[in-house]
């Protein structure tokens, strides 16, 4: 696979669906290609926020640490982002990412990602429009579950 | 013949520079005058020779009388008159014809040719090597005195400065010494010598070219006066700029934060066109006289054409004496105005000598350098400290210390609290006798604290202030710094080199020693060998929280297999152990091992093709590109359109997706294969031309740089398929047979041995590790310092570790490991006192607090003094020294922990008050 092949993943991503192919060709230059084993971990509940990931193949679990041990609460797949949110508010990881079979993921270094942002308004714009878009589910989310 | 010292008691600088050459090189002044003047006679004897030779042979007088021959080479030794002028024939000469007589003149004068030439030969070598001997004691006593400059005089005194005298302005003194005495005594015989053949050929001939030279010897100096005012001038100028250069280029950092570029770039230019100026006005001064100096001394062949040429046809004068007063005249002005410039030089360097001399003034310097004294047996520095009446004030005669006196029972641990007062850090410097100048007096058991010589305190005495000074070399250089004080084993050297050198160094007033013996004093540290010091060391470091650096360094440092082959074949070994690890744990895939049959996706592409490591810039980086070796062949491996292509290629990607960053952007640095600069000129280089083929010989130079830095697994563009790939591997062996034909600054790979070029962890490795997995550097890291204790060769890494090289103050270092190297510094030489005077400050809190609990427990029966800025670490001190008012109070510390070995007083009491 080659930086063609993952700008064509990158594209799949909603957050950088509407973003300048010249862009994601940076961002997919300035990230590292790396693969994990079957139950490697990406990162675990606690870490510090250091990188994103976008998973180009394979799978994975999100995982949450509680005190009877490590559930699963979702599964990611394809062209899901991973750790963006931590990136962006500078927070521990919410969650443990463990691959759930030998997965290959882009992984979007913090400060290059920010610095891209800081560059380049309309990467700004797009993220920005994906967490508002995601703020308005939440939403509608809790009024669905507020309403019997 | 080592351990015997030479002239270690410094006396001042002379004030006259002819005194010091004198006192310093009087018989090889002499030797040489002697020889000068026993080089007269023939001198002499060649003036004298082309009369004979036109008047005796050519013109025939030796024979008017009628003889068919004359004699040749007689010798006749003749009594002065007042002994009755007999004379006595020794040799009668050989009989000879005219043409004999001739050619047996001519030879001769060929013969005194010669003798003359070798006589200035040796003269000449003698002089200079005179003049360099004595350049190197000048130079020699200008350091023993720069070590000599106290604590103050350092505030005032420029290194750079210091630096520019001893290199540059001493040279043209260390020139002139060599003809300081012999040029006077033989330019003015051979001025002599030549005046006199005029006069003994014509009295009135010779008084005009001495009233000549009168007039010359007279003028020509006074018109010099002028340009020795503006010689000093220069001297003190260029020195400031020195001093200017160093201090911006040491303070670049404020240039820059600031951005006063334009004004440096003013100031040095305005001190630039003084010099200049100087410099004009001195060529100005310098070219009349010169002129007016070339016209008197041809004012003097004009009377003898003149006046001569009218005796000689008036018939009062021969044409042959005539002919031979020209010829002595010819000898006559170079000597004068060598002479006449000798004055001049000796004016000049006089006054550069007093400039040089007044910077090593006597109050800047502190007494005596007694630094080899033995310090031997010395009982250690313990009992009651007393401090008696103390009185300092600062440089603006405010007082700081008024009367101050105090008592403290040595060994003891000291807080010096110093509430954020700097009186607290004077304190400690007085104690370690980093500053003399205080009223009062200090004693430590019954020594005089000031009265201690240097030897002594050197070694018990250790102080570690705030910046630390750290000299390029390595770390270990470093560490062992103060255990240098003597040579104690001797290495091997040439005898006869080793004589030599000695000698010289005595002719001199240079130290004998070898720098290249064992200076290290292994007993003060209580190691039996070098290994045993390094282990020593290596200890200290990592109780000082230094373990994992050196360690880290030691994976990053450099070994000599032909220095250390035992260690070279571990290495060798570690690396099939690593491998097998890998293999085992099914970690194979972390690293992509070098292969000679294998093109390497996690190396560049220029480390594909060399296969090994390059050790000298011009193999590096893109120097590789216009490499002609390098260049030919990739050629015969037919790789060269398919690197230009790939260039293009990359410098397509990157103009495509770098553009819109501006330049300096941090992602350009981190990432582009193309600087932010050159982008425009490589956009052009692609616009230029459509097709690989359309290019031109420089632009195919530039494209074929870009592609030496890929790799493909970490950029990913995708230019290497595996049909190029078996192309490199097979290019490998082109370059190697290329490299090879010019001894290329290439060390090749060899699965078998160890490459010097590369690093420790290279070289265990023996392969890159791979861009693709996750996490794999931290899991390769582990698994390298598992097998390095597997196989017990943690002790040599870190011995590697310490050949690490600290640079220039040792700025190749952070901050924290600069301050554990001049701590671990103060360590090794296990001192009865150790102060520290902020030395901690670049550590945190909770690393500080450790390191004191360290110091206090390496310290155990011996004292630490150590500046604190309040009571928060003072918990494990014996005593606690508090300042204010000019006063210091002491008192045992009552927040002591109780572990302490020492019996301590049950409360606080103050153990000595201060007297107002």
């Amino acid at each position: 696979m080659t930086l063609e092949a993952e700008v064509q993943t990158l594209r799949q991503v909603p957050m950088f669906k509407d973003i300048d192919p010249a862009r994601l060709k940076l961002l997919a230059f300035t990230s590292e290609r790396v693969q994990f084993a079957d139950r490697q971990r990406f990162f675990s509940q606690g870490d510090a926020s250091d990188s994103a990931y976008v998973i180009l193949e394979g799978r994975a679990d999100v995982l949450l640490t509680t005190p009877t041990g490590e559930i699963k609460v979702a599964e990611l797949e394809g062209n899901a982002l991973v750790g963006e949110m931590g990136i962006l508010s500078d927070t521990p990881r919410s969650a443990t990412i463990m691959a759930s079979e030998p997965t290959t993921a882009l992984r979007i270094d913090r400060r290059v990602f920010l610095e891209l942002l800081a560059q380049f308004p309309q990467m700004s714009l797009a993220v920005m429009r994906e967490l508002a878009k995601r703020l308005e589910q939440t939403n509608a989310k809790l009024v669905a579950k507020s309403t019997p | 013949m080592v351990g015997q010292s030479v002239g270690d008691i410094v006396r001042p600088m002379e004030k006259s520079l002819f005194r010091y050459i004198w006192t310093h090189s009087k018989r090889d002044q002499l030797l040489v005058c002697a020889v000068v003047l026993v080089s007269q006679p023939f001198y002499f004897a060649s003036l004298d020779l082309p009369r004979q030779i036109v008047n005796q042979a050519i013109q025939g007088e030796a024979f008017r009388e009628g003889q068919a021959t004359a004699p040749f080479l007689p010798f006749t030794l003749s009594l002065p008159e007042w002994l009755g002028g007999a004379s006595f024939p020794i040799f009668e000469g050989f009989e000879v014809g005219r043409i004999g007589l001739l050619l047996g003149l001519s030879g001769l004068f060929l013969f005194f040719v010669i003798i003359n030439g070798a006589f200035k030969y040796w003269i000449n070598v003698a002089k200079g090597v005179l003049g360099e001997r004595m350049l190197r004691r000048l130079r020699f006593d200008l350091f023993t005195m720069v070590l000599r400059f106290t604590p103050e005089a350092l505030r005032t005194v420029k290194s750079s400065e210091t630096a520019t005298i001893i290199k540059d302005e001493v040279e043209p003194v260390g020139g002139f010494i060599g003809d300081a005495f012999i040029t006077p005594v033989f330019l003015g015989m051979q001025a002599l010598t030549a005046l006199f053949f005029i006069m003994v050929q014509n009295v009135s001939l010779g008084l005009m070219a001495l009233a000549v030279v009168g007039i010359q010897f007279t003028i020509i100096p006074r018109m010099r006066r002028e340009l020795l005012r503006l010689g000093k001038r220069r001297q003190i100028a260029s020195r400031q700029l020195a001093g200017r250069i160093a201090e911006v280029s040491d303070g670049i950092e404020a240039v820059q934060v600031h951005n006063s570029y334009a004004w440096e770039r003013a100031e040095i230019g305005q001190r630039l066109y003084q010099l200049f100026d100087l410099r004009l006005r001195i060529y100005n001064r310098k070219f009349i006289v010169k002129f007016i100096n070339n016209f008197l001394s041809q004012l003097t062949p004009f009377f003898f054409y003149s006046v001569g040429g009218y005796l000689a046809i008036r018939g009062t004068l021969d044409i042959g004496q005539l002919v031979a007063v020209i010829a002595a005249y010819r000898e006559l002005p170079p000597p004068l105005k060598e002479l006449i410039d000798w004055d001049q030089q000796r004016l000049d360097v006089q006054v550069k000598y007093d400039q040089v001399t007044q910077h090593f003034s006597e109050e800047r310097l502190a007494p005596t350098l007694l630094a080899k004294e033995d310090a031997g047996e010395e009982a250690p520095l313990v009992g009651p400290l007393v401090a008696e009446d103390l009185r300092v004030s600062d440089p603006h005669g405010g007082v700081i210390l008024n009367g101050v006196s105090f008592e403290i029972p040595l060994p003891a641990d000291v807080a010096l609290i110093s509430g954020g007062a700097s009186v607290a850090s004077l304190m400690a410097q007085i104690l370690a006798r980093r500053m003399t100048t205080f009223g009062g007096r200090i004693r430590i058991g019954e020594q005089d604290l000031r009265q201690i010589p240097p030897a002594i305190a050197g070694q018990k005495i250790a102080y570690a202030g705030v910046d630390p000074i750290l000299f390029p070399g390595s770390i270990r250089d470093n560490l062992v710094y103060g255990l240098r004080h003597k040579p104690l084993g001797q290495r091997k050297e040439d005898e006869r080199e080793a004589l030599r050198r000695i000698r010289e160094a005595q002719r001199t007033g240079n130290p004998i020693e070898n720098v290249a013996d064992e200076w290290i004093d292994y007993t003060v540290v209580g190691a039996k060998d070098e290994d045993d010091l390094d282990r020593i060391l290596i200890d200290l470091m990592k109780k000082v929280g230094m373990g994992n650096e050196i360690y880290l360094f030691g994976l990053a440092g450099r070994i000599d297999p032909e220095r250390d082959p035992q260690l070279a074949e571990h290495l060798v070994e570690a690396r099939r152990r690593l491998r097998e690890t890998f293999q085992a744990e099914g970690m194979a895939d972390l690293v992509e091992p070098f292969d000679p049959q294998q093109f390497n996706d996690q190396s560049t592409i220029a480390e594909n093709l060399l296969f090994g490591v390059p050790t000298s810039d011009a193999f590096r980086g893109r120097n590789l590109a216009e490499n002609s070796s390098f260049r030919s062949a990739i050629d015969q491996a037919g790789l060269f359109d398919e690197l230009v292509h790939m260039g293009r290629q990359i410098a397509e990607t990157m103009a495509e997706i770098f553009e819109g960053l501006p330049p300096g952007h941090s992602l350009f640095e981190q990432f582009s294969f193309i600087g932010a600069e050159e982008l425009p000129e490589f956009e052009a280089i692609l616009r230029r031309s459509r097709s690989d083929a359309a290019l031109t010989k420089e632009d195919r130079t530039r494209l074929l740089s870009l592609p030496l830095a890929y790799i493909e697994a970490r950029h990913r563009l995708g230019l290497i398929d595996d049909k190029l790939k078996v192309q490199f591997v097979q290019a490998r062996g082109y370059v190697r047979q290329e490299f090879q034909k010019v001894e290329a600054d290439v060390e090749f790979y060899d699965p078998e041995k160890i490459c010097a070029a590369a690093p420790v962890r290279d070289n265990l490795l023996f392969g890159r590790v791979s861009y693709r997995v996750a996490n794999a550097q931290a899991r390769v890291a582990e698994a390298i310092s598992a097998v390095v204790k597997g196989l017990d060769l943690l002790e040599d890494i870190e011995r590697v570790g310490l050949d690490r090289q600290v640079g220039t103050a040792g700025r190749l270092l952070t901050a924290q490991e600069r301050a554990s190297v001049n701590l671990v510094r103060c360590l090794v030489k296990r001192p009865d006192i150790l102060v520290i005077d902020g030395a901690l400050a670049p550590f945190d809190e909770t690393r500080a607090q450790k390191m004191i609990k360290l110091l206090i427990e390496l310290g155990r029966g011996r004292s630490l003094f150590m500046v604190l800025p309040n009571d928060r670490q003072v918990e494990d001190f014996d005593i606690l020294m508090r300042f204010g008012d000019g006063q210091i109070t002491t008192e045992s510390n009552a927040g002591r922990t109780s572990e302490a070995s020492e019996p301590q007083p049950a409360n606080a009491q103050r153990i000595a008050g201060e007297v107002a």
